[in-house]
């Protein structure tokens, strides 16, 4: 089931040497069950931590965030780590996975979690994999393989355990032009035929392309949401 | 719980894991041997006889007991038997750096006196009949292959001859022992040899006793017969010290020292240096891996587990070190018991000092991956996510 998620008068706020910093001041959004959105706003505004709170990683001072039915509030950090490892895969800025492990073994690792046979793990990991055509890449260390293939392998690990959202933050930051193509690609189609909600931080206007809808964040407020479909439509791009 | 992760982690860091797996290997190994000397010499101490004294010189080990005394110690109520144990310190010529106890005794009460000494290979009846024979322990025997008949040479260090020719022992029997409180690498021949030389003019050197053994009647009290000889000779000529066979072997030992706290300390010191050694590391893999621990937390799991994985691989290193010093130190009981058979009979691994080695390595397993694991259990994700990899 496609899941679509509210945030309420979110507010967050980080403290640093007796200062506060008003992260996230009072946000409201809302956002459509199985729809690829793109969020964008200068660096500090807040993109990550909007990230963190969608994702369970960190709780909001005060307001609602709710994904699907269930209001993140009411779990506690236990059952928070719970929910995370059934409803949503994560793309994290910077580097993604674990050295020591091959990109099959990352990809099997959120799946651990999950009441699966050693053999299903395996399957489910492979086919993960061959969603993001690294079918012949299962062995290789993460030192063994490019910028974008280690990406690709982060994307199979967050769609392993068939979450309904999938939170990536930057994945094509630090990809070149052919590269970041493929990935966007990738979580395009993610959204088109197996209709995950996907929320993805990008600096990159041709990145925010591939999105349904752009939200643009500036200090902590929201500002316009941009329809792609809408422009696209008008526009016939 | 992955734990193939866990693995991967150590192997990650072959010449680190490797150096710490060493480290606890010789501490373990170091700490086992200590504890198989210390219990070696409490052995030794416990074995030792209960219906046997000793007497000595009051003023010294090391100062001689008249001729004379022997009549009027046999004649003490509840004195069964007596026998001389006289040291002679000779130097084996075929082997002049190795060393093994030489004491001249007396024949007829010896064997009678210490019924662990059965003899395994020719005739105490002979020994006893010919003045000029020895009879040698069995490791001692094994070690320079020594034959029934054959002669050892001595070269004299306290007792000399005038020919200036070394002493000459021909190898009557050989015996065995059944208690770590007498050992199996020592050479007895008789007393009234070496003093028919001295008398003789053959040889030079002290004429006295160092050392008497009173054999006890059974149901004598020791104690009884300690206070009457010590009061015998109370007036002179050379008063005496009478101790039971435990208390001179523990007088014995600690002429060395207080031993055993000797090496404790120096097991503690030991101790407390692969604690660090391993502390040092695992706080060194907790830091290196706040990214990993992060995303794994993100993916779901449990704080728990993070710790555990810090632990776990604490635990994995300081067991596989504390595996091979076992190993090690089963492979080099019986060499380095046969090297120290003289001054510990005792010495060996038992139960208690393997248990102890392997707990010292479980203790230092978890408490050094305690401290990064709490860490890592408390860590927030957004934090250790900021962390770059
Ligand atoms: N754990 C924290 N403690 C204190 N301040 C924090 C913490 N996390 C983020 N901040 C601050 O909150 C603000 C927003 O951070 P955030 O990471 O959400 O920005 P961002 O929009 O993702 O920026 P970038 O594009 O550089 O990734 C920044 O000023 C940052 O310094
Ligand atoms: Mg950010």
């Amino acid at each position: 089931m496609p899941v679509a998620i509210t945030l309420r008068s979110v507010t967050k706020s980080y403290s640093r040497g007796g200062e506060t910093l008003r992260v996230l001041d009072e946000l409201d959004l809302d956002m459509d069950a199985a729809t690829f959105y793109a969020l964008m706003g200068p660096s500090g505004s807040g993109k990550t931590t909007l990230l963190n709170l969608v994702g369970g990683l960190d709780q909001a001072d005060s307001g609602v965030v709710q994904v699907g039915d269930i209001d993140l509030a009411e779990l506690d950090g236990g059952e928070l780590a719970q929910w995370r490892a059934e409803h949503v895969g994560f793309v994290f800025q910077g580097f993604n996975l674990l050295p020591v492990l091959s990109a099959r073994e990352n990809v099997e690792l959120p799946l651990l979690l999950a009441p699966l046979s050693k053999r299903q793990r395996r399957e489910q990991a492979e086919r993960a994999l061959e969603l993001v055509g690294l079918q012949d890449r299962m062995d290789h260390k993460p030192r063994e393989l490019s910028g974008g293939q280690e990406q690709r392998v982060a994307i199979a690990r967050a769609i392993a355990t068939d979450p309904q959202v999938i939170l990536a933050d930057e994945p094509t930051g630090d990809l070149d032009r052919n590269t970041a193509d493929a990935v966007l690609e990738l979580l395009q189609r993610l959204n088109r035929e197996l209709h995950k909600t996907i929320l993805m931080v990008t600096h990159d206007p041709q990145a925010a392309g591939y999105a349904d809808k752009v939200i643009h964040l500036d200090k902590g407020k929201l500002g316009r949401i941009d329809d792609n479909r809408a422009s696209s439509a008008a526009g016939g791009r | 719980m992955p734990w193939k992760l866990l693995l991967r982690n150590v192997l990650g860091h072959p010449v680190r894991s490797l150096l710490t797996v060493g480290a606890v290997t010789v501490a373990v190994f170091l700490i086992c041997m200590l504890q198989a000397v210390t219990s070696g010499l409490s052995r030794t101490l416990d074995a030792s006889a209960a219906n046997r004294l000793l007497v000595q010189s009051a003023v010294s080990l090391f100062v001689d007991l008249p001729l004379a005394y022997q009549q009027k110690l046999a004649a003490v109520p509840g004195v069964e038997a007596t026998c001389k144990w006289q040291w002679f310190g000779g130097r084996y010529e075929q082997d002049k750096g190795g060393f093994f106890a030489q004491f001249g005794i007396d024949p007829q009460t010896f064997a009678p006196s210490y019924p662990e000494m059965t003899v395994v290979a020719g005739d105490y009846a002979q020994f006893a009949a010919t003045r000029t024979s020895c009879i040698v322990g069995e490791q001692l025997a094994d070690k320079y292959g020594w034959k029934l008949g054959q002669t050892v040479p001595l070269g004299g260090t306290i007792f000399t001859r005038t020919d200036g020719r070394p002493w000459e022992f021909t190898i009557a029997a050989i015996y065995h022992s059944n208690s770590p409180a007498f050992d199996e690498q020592s050479l007895f021949f008789h007393f009234d040899y070496l003093h028919e030389s001295l008398e003789q003019g053959g040889a030079r050197g002290p004429q006295g006793v160092g050392v008497y053994m009173l054999r006890l009647a059974p149901g004598t009290d020791p104690l009884d017969v300690q206070r009457s000889v010590d009061a015998m000779f109370e007036n002179g000529p050379q008063r005496v010290q009478t101790t039971t066979e435990a208390e001179f072997n523990r007088q014995f030992i600690s002429m060395l020292g207080d031993v055993p706290a000797l090496l404790r300390l120096i097991g503690g010191a030991v101790l407390f240096a692969i604690f660090f050694a391993v502390l040092n590391t695992m706080l060194l893999a907790g830091r290196e891996r706040t990214r990993d621990l992060g995303i794994l937390k993100a993916l779901g799991f449990a704080n728990g587990v993070a710790a555990w994985l810090l632990i776990g691989e604490s635990l994995l290193l300081c067991l596989t070190g504390a595996a091979l010093a076992l190993g090690l130190a089963g492979a080099l009981e019986q060499p380095f018991a046969a090297a120290t058979a003289t001054f510990i009979p005792g010495f060996g691994f038992d139960r208690n000092t393997l248990l102890l080695g392997g707990g010292i390595a479980l203790v230092t397993g978890v408490v050094s991956g305690l401290l990064p694991g709490l860490r890592a259990a408390r860590l927030g994700v957004t934090e250790a996510l900021q962390e770059l990899g």
